[in-house]
């Protein structure tokens, strides 16, 4: 059986991915306050999938106030739907 | 939540709920700024349907930019707290968003034409805002409806821009328009395409809110 994605088999990771694959984008603080996690940590998470190229992060200014807004890529869309249907292999649904 | 391991299960779990909160914000789109677009429209057709009647003089066509004057700061304004205040941006956003933009750039270069045949003498080019109004902004409506699932809005689009191609064939015809039921029939159509969608929707959601 295929391994699960290991940067995805993850609580938080896989939360954020959840909620990006659902949505055009987030902001981080409404990725914080959905996935119940501190700002430091899902700093950290964020800056990974960043870095594997399943999401953009894109930091900017609303008004005065500093917005970070994270996307999904398609490497990450298709790193998801793969992750799913290991997923439903190991629960043989 | 933390970043530790998880089993299969615990990992579709996180799915499933992941994609419920998500889906909380879908269920309520914001019709805020379409509101605001729509009262300005109305409350303008009003005052100067009133002045037309009451007090007739061609300076009365000049509360018209009234709408944009007002309309584009209210709308960069709410816009701004909008993005503060979501967080999130949908699909369905996204594509609101895109109708939209594409039915004030029509206005914005419809108005641009009417201002340049103004300056060359045509003084009855303005007509064609009106028919911009009832039938780009009624199409416009009636897929914000079809994109929202709401069929109030594809109903009031559809009567205005139907509106719209009788009023277009009068004016074709020869009928002069009048005041007195062009304005009226204008008013009729943003109450229909926006007001009573938004009531309807509001009301479907505070229902909706209480009975969870």
């Amino acid at each position: 059986m295929k391994e699960l994605d290991p940067l995805l088999h993850s609580q938080l990771r896989l939360a954020v991915m959840s909620i990006l694959m659902n949505v055009e984008e987030a902001d981080f603080v409404f990725l914080r306050e959905k996935t119940e996690s501190t700002a430091g940590n899902l700093s950290v998470q964020l800056d990974k999938l960043s870095s594997a190229g399943y999401i953009t992060v894109e930091k900017g200014f609303c008004g005065k106030k500093p917005r970070t807004v994270c996307r999904i890529t398609n490497d990450g869309r298709v790193a998801f739907e793969s992750y799913v249907e290991t997923l439903k292999q190991y629960l043989n649904l | 939540m933390e970043d530790k391991k998880i089993t299969p299960q615990e990992s579709m779990a996180i799915i499933s709920s992941m994609i419920d909160a998500s889906k909380q914000r879908v269920a309520m789109p914001d019709l805020r700024i379409s509101i605001m677009w729509a009262s300005l429209t109305i409350v303008t057709a009003a005052v100067v349907l009133a002045l037309s009647l009451t007090a007739y003089a061609p300076w009365v066509n000049f509360i018209w930019f009234a709408i944009p004057v007002i309309g584009f700061p209210a709308m960069m304004l709410m816009v701004r707290k909008n993005d503060n205040r979501k967080g999130v941006k949908t699909y369905v956003d996204k594509i609101s968003d895109g109708i939209w933009r594409i039915v004030s750039s029509i206005a914005i270069l419809v108005t641009v034409i009417c201002i340049v045949f103004q300056a060359a003498g045509y003084y009855g080019a303005w007509l064609s805002m009106l028919f911009y109004a009832f039938i780009v902004v009624g199409f416009g409506a009636a897929i914000q409806g079809i994109v929202i699932e709401e069929r109030s809005y594809v109903f009031g689009g559809m009567f205005s821009a139907i509106i719209g191609f009788a009023v277009m064939a009068l004016s074709f015809c020869g009928v002069s328009l009048s005041v007195v039921w062009a304005i009226p029939l204008y008013i009729l159509c943003f109450l229909l395409m926006f007001i009573v969608p938004a009531f309807i929707i509001s009301r479907r959601y505070n229902r909706k809110s209480v009975s969870e």
